[in-house]
């Protein structure tokens, strides 16, 4: 630090006496050789923060008294899961509509009039695996603020009008479902990862939002909608004690029972390897290539990031980015994710969207090296690049009280905090811990580019006539079939014939 | 402040309006570096980087695009981040640059070919003369060449390695920004990284980083289901003034921009006195301003001040109108001309803009809730450096057209001009800004953030300045500012229609009159009949239909007849075949 002391009077002095032209020229060439004071940071101990709730739910509770506003967030232990056949959307008309359809004694919109004059931000909803309602506002009006928390979460009135407009408004967004070649590529790469039958890939249609009911509202919401299955997350302007204090009086003496959810199926299958091709006009092809994953659990879970980041996970000091789009000029963004599942294992995927003429050559880039880093250990350079950036960006992870909550109590609703209190604290360590061998092992286990399904959404002829600089054929590609996969009528969901494409 | 009519009468209501000021320190480098500092201790971080005052207003035509191009050159490196040999490495950018010297004049043969009609596209692979292909082997020798000697992405990996995050940057209309996190322990090295950049920049892998351009424009514009009447639309709504082109440039343009047009694009707007550094987080505000002056003090000042945008855009005469047949639902987007930033109507405008938008705004509760013509509208206020616009627009509820939603916005717009909006309607709106000053100063990069795009629109003073100005609008300023801008001659209106064929199969205009609940059983029996081949049967379910029709039930009448209408045209089309 005296050094440090010392360059601000030199740099001072020279600023005001020498001028210009002797700046700098004590200035090193390069980077490595400039000296960094030590940074030492600990991440938050969740135990600090966590309350059990007499009334049920485990709270985290983060005081910031810095700005008068207070974050407070539940989950629900409720999902689209749940969704009973033939009325899919349940989940998600339920959790949307419990902050936007009014409750027992305000109609929907008095609570939106009321909400907006104290500009305090109410928002709920639904999805896959997990139920939120999180409120935003000044802690002035907190007390008011709860209040209509209570309300929501206990006498929702799902006023008919604003189911009918959400579905309205649901069936026409359907409608774009084939629009864009980017949905089209999301909703395919679901399927062809988890199979056509698995309850994540069932899709909304015109009909199974049609046959939902205020009675089904009522009735999803009542059965899964009650604080033994709550976290919470709370952080902003309030003393601790009196904040719990709130929170026991927010979740007591629930008007209703409610059920224990079962548990999240995971009858995953992925489709057989192979080309799978929509038709689509447009000049840019995209391009989704997936393996089977893993869930985060998996004793690897850490090793299989920094070798992902290395792959094509670190932007552009990834290969796969580097390749693509730096050498070759070939994409935007192009590189891969291992995500990791909480209940049933995600898959990886690696993709880019590319001109239709280079589609199949930047393929055969991305497969190349998933081969390559499974064949071959990586540099040690690269190792150390992934695992410094891991290791120092850490502190992001914390770096607001309203984070601190929500990470905490979604360890805490995943059940990670129970299985591993010191998850954070060791975090670091063990990725310091991952090696080359590490690396190369965990892609030699789950990286196999032979099995890949790749999915291409795009122009078939101009995809298909390539690059004549780089001729390439589908099977060079993949050694599975090359699939027609129709397009769907977005209404219905159903496969539409060929010559209506 | 709020003004003291309204203070005495909702005061118990209100949100205290006190402006939560970002302390921002202000600090000049000789060399004409501006340097602002927020000194805040939250987190052990800091974001920096810094905005430069140039975009694509200040672009010409022929090179439109190249403000953003040029951003993404300023990740390629220095002469000694990037390469393993900084000499060979220019001695081969210089002969690279020859080679395509030549495949320039090839390309402007083939343009001729082109305008000629004996080539259909000048980009195809198959169209290139034999002389433009035996060019591009010799290039592709020596960026096979310099390959070798690259260091790849070096710049993004000594960051990434010192732990820093969320490198990027942005191109807009009037300012391209560069921003960073770095832990606060590596403030030198964030120094060391873009005084570096900015005083010695290498553009290698020039010719790949504008495919990888051009793949963005593909990606942003031309496969996006209306990025290109988007496009379109902007460039009909400005007649004179730069905002016309789009920010990431006209196809024709992007191919031809030269590292010799970068090369005098940097001498003239990346120099000190276009610049401003911004630093927000953990750090001692006396210790970065040393290390700033000590760093980026060495980049020499420029010779000549970047020049101004003095087109204006003309008095629009008329009202403009485009009609686009695009693969989405039906909508309206309409465009005014308004004001630059900080003009004294553009806080109205902003009033105005809340007061139409959110689901207790003017257009949702007329449009969406009272006269159901639309199922989303939107509002948005956008008074840039040089002009302004303001962007009304919403999509048609299926059975009315884009046109009824455009009335709709006018009757609400009317409604401003001829009544004083109510003062709680008008707290309310002023609420929420007020809410926003203390929602602003969250975290070090969304402080960052408004710092650095009010400084490129023209004063970082506006972050704090802004929302008195905010408070002290009135009834009377909104309804007058409505009165003045959205007039018929300065609006331009793109009505959007589904292009036929891209819909739902089971889409079908004739069932916007039927009950939800109706519609998909119609849809249903209508898909089964294009498999049905037999006349005769069909024949026999139109008799039944019929007879049924005159008993059913007033609520199912429309949807017989339309089934009779459905089955007729099955009919007709299997008997013409």
């Amino acid at each position: 630090m005296n050094s440090r002391l010392l360059t601000t009077v030199l740099a001072g002095l020279a600023g005001l006496a020498l001028g210009l032209t002797s700046l700098g020229a004590d200035i090193v060439d390069r980077p490595e050789k400039l000296t960094f004071p030590p940074l030492k940071f600990e991440p938050p101990n969740p135990a600090q923060f966590r309350v059990p709730l007499k009334s049920g739910p485990v709270a985290y509770v983060v005081p910031d008294r810095t700005l008068p506003l207070v974050t407070i967030s539940i989950t629900v232990r409720v999902g689209s899961y749940l969704d009973p056949d033939g009325k899919e959307g349940l989940a998600e008309f339920t959790g949307y509509l419990l902050a936007r359809g009014g409750t027992k004694s305000r109609t929907a919109e008095e609570l939106e009039e009321r909400l907006a004059f104290l500009a305090a931000n109410l928002g709920s909803g639904i999805g896959d695996d997990a139920g939120s309602v999180s409120l935003n506002l000044l802690s002035k009006d907190l007390s008011e603020g709860l209040k209509i928390l209570r309300e929501v979460l206990t006498e929702p009135r799902f006023q008919q009008n604003k189911i009918d407009l959400f579905r309205q408004q649901n069936i026409q967004g359907m409608k774009q479902r084939n629009d864009d070649a980017k949905f089209i590529k999301a909703r395919e790469q679901e399927r062809l990862a988890y199979g056509d039958r698995f309850w994540a890939c069932r899709q909304t249609t015109e009909k199974s939002v049609t046959a939902i009911t205020e009675e089904d509202l009522r009735a999803f919401h009542q059965k899964w909608v009650h604080p033994a299955g709550f976290v919470v997350a709370v952080s902003g302007d309030f003393e601790r004690e009196a904040m719990v204090a709130q929170l026991e009086t927010l979740f007591s003496n629930w008007p209703f029972k409610g059920e224990t959810p079962p548990a999240i199926p995971t009858d995953i299958s992925i489709s057989p390897p192979g080309v799978y091709f929509v038709k689509k006009d447009v000049n840019q092809g995209q391009v989704s290539i997936l393996l089977p994953g893993v869930k985060r659990d998996n004793p690897d879970f850490l090793a299989i990031q920094v070798m992902n980041d290395i792959l094509g996970g670190g932007g552009f000091t990834s290969r796969v980015m580097n390749r693509v789009r730096s050498d070759e000029g070939l994409a935007y963004g192009a590189g891969s994710a291992f995500p990791g599942g909480v209940y049933y294992p995600l898959a990886f995927q690696a993709g880019f969207a590319s001109k239709s003429r280079s589609v199949k050559y930047a393929t055969s880039i991305v497969l190349e090296e998933m081969n390559k880093i499974a064949m071959t250990p990586v540099t040690e350079e690269e190792l150390q690049t992934a695992k410094r950036s891991f290791i120092d960006t850490f502190p992001e992870n914390f770096n607001t009280k309203a984070k601190v909550a929500a990470r905490f109590a979604g360890d805490e609703f995943t059940g990670r905090f129970a299985k591993d209190p010191t998850y954070w604290k060791t975090w670091r360590s063990r990725i310091e811990a991952v090696t080359r061998a590490d690396v190369q092992r965990v892609a030699k286990e789950h990286l196999h580019p032979s099995k890949a399904v790749i999915l291409m959404v795009g122009d078939e002829k101009d995809i298909e006539l390539g690059d004549p600089k780089h001729p390439l054929t589908f099977k060079d590609l993949s050694g599975g079939p090359l699939v027609q996969v129709p397009l769907r009528d977005p209404l219905t969901m159903e496969p539409l014939p060929a010559e209506s494409r | 402040m709020i003004s003291l009519r309204l203070a005495g009468l909702l005061a118990v209501a209100t949100v205290p309006a006190l402006a939560q000021q970002i302390p921002v320190i202000e600090r000049r480098l000789p060399n004409g570096f501006r340097l602002l500092m927020v000194e805040r201790h939250e987190e052990p971080r800091i974001a920096g980087g810094w905005v430069v005052k140039v975009g694509s207003a200040n672009e010409q035509l022929g090179t439109t695009g190249i403000s953003h191009l040029f951003e993404h050159m300023m990740f390629k490196g220095t002469p000694t981040l990037g390469t393993k040999d900084a000499k060979r490495d220019l001695e081969l950018i210089a002969e690279q640059e020859q080679v395509r010297g030549e495949m320039r004049r090839e390309e402007a043969a083939m343009r001729v070919a082109l305008r000629e009609g004996k080539l259909d596209d000048v980009t195809k692979p198959e169209n290139f003369t034999p002389r433009y292909r035996e060019l591009e082997a010799e290039f592709k020798k020596l960026i096979d060449e310099q390959r070798q000697l690259l260091v790849k992405n070096e710049f993004d990996r000594v960051y990434t390695t010192a732990g820093a995050s969320g490198m990027n940057a942005f191109t807009s209309e009037d300012m391209t920004g560069y921003f960073i996190t770095v832990p606060s322990n590596k403030l030198e090295l964030w120094c060391w990284m873009e005084s570096e950049r900015l005083l010695r920049p290498v553009f290698r892998e020039f010719y790949a980083e504008r495919d990888v351009v051009y793949e963005e424009r593909r990606m942003r514009i031309e496969s996006t289901p209306i990025g290109k009447f988007g496009e379109e639309f902007n460039a009909v709504f400005w007649d004179a003034h730069p905002y016309m082109w789009p920010v990431i440039g006209w196809p024709s343009d992007i191919p031809n921009i030269t590292k010799r047009d970068a090369d005098a694009f940097y001498a003239l707007y990346y120099q000190p006195q276009n610049i401003t550094l911004i630093l927000v987080g953990d750090f001692q505000p006396d210790q970065a301003e040393a290390m700033a002056l000590r760093y980026f003090g060495r980049i020499p000042a420029g010779t000549q001040p970047p020049p101004e945008v003095v087109t204006q855009e003309p008095n629009q005469p008329a009202e403009k109108r485009m009609y686009a047949e695009a693969e989405t639902n039906p909508q309206v987007d309409i465009l005014w001309k308004t004001v630059g930033y900080r003009h004294k109507d553009s806080y109205p405008l902003d009033v105005l803009q809340l007061l139409l938008s959110d689901r207790t705004g003017r257009l949702y509760k007329g449009l969406v809730l009272g006269s159901e013509v639309a199922t989303d509208t939107y509002a948005m206020q956008d008074s840039r450096k040089w002009a302004g616009q303001f962007n009304i627009g919403g999509e048609a509820k299926e059975g009315k057209t884009p046109e009824d939603v455009e009335q709709g916005v006018y009757a609400e717009l009317e409604k401003l001009k001829n009544e004083l909006v109510p003062a709680d309607e008008l707290q309310k709106v002023k609420n929420q800004f007020a809410a926003f000053e203390y929602r602003k100063l969250t975290a070090n990069f969304p402080i960052f953030m408004q710092v650095l795009q009010a400084e490129g629109l023209g004063d970082w003073r506006e972050v704090n300045e802004a929302n008195a100005k905010l408070q002290a609008v009135t009834a009377d300023d909104v309804q007058r500012v409505a009165r003045k801008y959205f007039t018929k001659e300065a609006r331009a209106v793109a009505i959007y229609t589904r292009k036929p064929g891209t819909g739902a199969a089971s889409d079908d205009p004739d069932l916007a009159g039927l009950a939800a609940d109706q519609r998909p059983m119609v849809r249903q029996i209508v898909q089964s009949l294009t498999a049905e081949k037999d006349v005769t049967k069909l024949k026999e379910f139109l008799g039944q239909l019929e007879a049924q029709t005159g008993n059913a039930d007033p609520k199912r009448q429309q949807l017989q007849k339309i089934l009779q209408k459905k089955v007729a045209a099955r009919i007709a089309e299997l008997e013409k075949k």
